[in-house]
């Protein structure tokens, strides 16, 4: 029975049989993203009560308090981090895609797992070895002292620059992907033409490969900044107290001031500027 | 005779595939007798005591660790039920009863209860022993004695900016607010908005000399030597100082707070008695003095006092001598409107 339903189903002749293949994965985004997040937006009308249990008592108290000005250093600390992390990842890994793509010959599908290692390690793990790397008396610190690279040992971490390394760490690949899948779609024979007309390497990179593989560059910046908004893990541990970012404002609202409702107006107040982003760069690229 | 995985086989595997963890854990839960969930601060048991008991009752302990307490009181709030036995510092005990999160150890429950020091019983932020002290210390200085090279002697040390970056913080809302207000001269009683914006203001002006407010991890830095000065908890600097003999733990000269970390029951625990056994062994004497010799805080029971390490025992940072007991203060039980205010300021100072 349930063979014969599948095959049919899988034949697709019907379409609207067809879309049922859709279903496992809607159902899944119904009930683990949208209800959740539904559920969200009305815990950020609600009240906070005295021992942080949730009264339904709606207001726009929440969003309110969101818009205090001690929270705008927050905000930009986390756009200055966010955007550092895009263009570092884009200056480092467009020469990498490039590399990928044009360059690697036989040992491309090796290189491409070997970017996605990072991944096979929990990010809790790779940020604890880059304390023991990045520490006052750690490995790259006593290097440096033992080759007389340095007299006193350098401050390296819980500094921006700790918190900067780590945010790349975890999102070249991220933004390397997208980059290597547009510059692998860049024709070949395009390029060839333009060297045939006298174009120098760099002029038809300048004026072939690159506008080619913009779409590339778009959506790992993207693939990168947004993740980037709301990484708390980050800094909470290669960062010091001052580097604080949205995303701890967010969990320290959830974890320790026990005020779920202002955390979630938080939320949806990130989720929409996101979601505005977005919309707006389509409507621009719609135009362009 | 090679059997064939047929396609009906794989789709049938396909579909129950799923459903597997679900009759695992109802297999699970059927055999689930002899065991108990405790829900403990990190490095707050001895090294033997959970095996030792497991050994000696059959039960198997179930262990999980928090590093902040109200990360914890979050987590079971939110309806993590799976625990049956959790430890609660005192002046959060009122906080989870309100919101009838624990339920109280029932009178007479346990043999052992009457090996605890008379100070322990019948305590003010508990008078009716719903729950069982565990282990007791204090909040203090600990400092890097090669390293700093003048002894600190007041909280006032840690906002000195000439040890800018080499400071570590508690990450806890209770430690921190009250020793602002301490220093302010500020009674944790107050509801006052202009006290409150000046431990604000104090904390605030504290936060670029910090170099990280922790409630664990600070230990590594400070056995590093990353940092040289820290706000620390007695029995967790002890610890860390089997790594670097040069750490010291200093009781700051404006007094300071000790508090009782209590053994409660979750409510709805599935594993009630054996929760009740599991608190009873760690009432018993040698239990309990390994237990407190191991960690490096205090015993609450009088009953184990012959059996823990002498050296331990006459050293006046882990146990003050009486004068000096008397001297230390308890956390002021803070109501439901205060308590929003303290952690809003402190979320606040974490964040800005």
């Amino acid at each position: 029975m349930l063979e014969k339903a599948l095959s049919r189903l899988l034949a697709g002749k019907r379409p609207a049989a067809s879309h049922l293949l859709l279903a496992p994965a809607a159902l899944w985004l119904l009930l683990f993203l949208l209800i959740p997040a539904l559920g969200l937006v009305a815990l950020s009308f609600a009240k906070n009560g005295p021992y942080g249990e949730i009264l339904w008592r709606l207001s726009l108290d929440n969003y309110r308090r969101a818009f205090d000005p001690r929270y705008v250093p927050v905000l930009l600390r986390t756009l200055f981090f966010a955007g550092g992390t895009t263009v570092v990842c884009l200056l480092l890994g467009y020469p990498l895609a490039y590399f990928l793509s044009f360059r690697a010959g036989r040992r491309r599908g090796a290189l491409i797992i070997a970017l996605m290692v990072p991944f096979w390690t929990s990010a809790l793990v790779a940020f604890y070895s880059w304390i023991v790397i990045l520490g006052k008396e750690g490995l790259l610190n006593r290097a440096l002292l033992r080759y007389r690279l340095i007299s006193s040992p350098l401050a390296l971490l819980y500094t921006p620059f700790s918190v900067l390394l780590g945010l790349v760490y975890f999102y070249l690949p991220f933004t390397v992907l997208p980059l290597y899948a547009s510059l692998e779609k860049v024709p070949r024979s395009l390029v060839e033409a333009a060297y045939d007309l006298g174009a120098t390497r760099w002029t038809a990179f300048l004026k072939v490969t690159l506008p080619l593989s913009l779409p590339g560059v778009v959506a790992g910046a993207l693939l990168t900044f947004v993740p980037c908004l709301g990484d708390f893990l980050t800094a909470e541990l290669l960062g010091g107290p001052r580097y604080y970012l949205l995303g701890n404002l967010i969990s320290n609202q959830f974890l320790m001031a026990q005020d779920w409702p202002f955390g979630a107006a938080l939320t949806v107040l990130l989720l929409a500027g996101l979601v505005a982003g977005l919309w707006g760069y389509r409507r621009w690229e719609a135009a362009a | 005779m090679a059997t064939r995985v047929t396609r009906r086989d794989f789709l049938k595997a396909a579909v129950l595939a799923p459903l597997a963890p679900a009759l695992l854990s109802a297999c699970r839960r059927a055999g689930s007798a002899d065991e108990v969930n405790f829900y403990n601060w990190s490095d707050y048991i001895g090294k033997s005591t959970l095996p030792d008991f497991t050994k000696a009752t059959g039960i198997a302990v179930n262990y999980d660790l928090f590093a902040d307490e109200e990360e914890m009181f979050a987590k079971i709030r939110a309806g993590a039920r799976g625990y049956d036995l959790i430890v609660v510092g005192d002046y959060l005990i009122p906080r989870f009863q309100i919101l009838n999160l624990i339920e109280p150890v029932p009178p007479g429950a346990l043999r052992n209860m009457g090996n605890l020091a008379a100070r322990f019983r019948h305590p003010a932020y508990d008078p009716d022993e719903t729950t069982v002290p565990y282990l007791w210390g204090t909040t203090g200085i600990a400092y890097n004695r090669k390293t700093l090279k003048r002894k600190p002697t007041s909280w006032r040390d840690l906002w000195d900016p000439r040890y800018k970056n080499r400071i570590s913080m508690l990450d806890n809302v209770r430690d921190c607010l009250s020793v602002a207000m301490q220093l302010l001269g500020i009674p944790e009683t107050t509801h006052a908005p202009a006290d409150f914006a000046k431990v604000r203001a104090l904390l605030l002006q504290q936060k670029p000399l910090v170099k990280m407010y922790s409630s664990s991890s600070y230990l590594n830095s400070l056995v590093a030597g990353e940092i040289d000065l820290a706000m620390t908890w007695s029995g967790d600097l002890f610890q860390a100082a089997r790594d670097n003999p040069d750490l010291d733990y200093v009781l700051p000269k404006e007094g300071t707070y000790m508090w009782v970390d209590c053994l409660a029951l979750v409510r709805g625990a599935r594993h009630r008695a054996n929760a009740l056994r599991l608190i009873d062994y760690l009432l018993e004497p040698k239990v309990a003095a390994q237990n407190a010799d191991f960690v490096r805080y205090a015993t609450p029971n009088a009953a184990a006092a012959p059996f823990t390490d002498p050296v331990l025992r006459r050293d006046p940072r882990v146990y003050p001598p009486p004068r000096q007991m008397d001297a230390l203060m308890m956390h002021h039980v803070l109501d439901p409107e205060q308590t929003e205010t303290w952690n809003q300021i402190w979320a606040d100072v974490k964040v800005s």
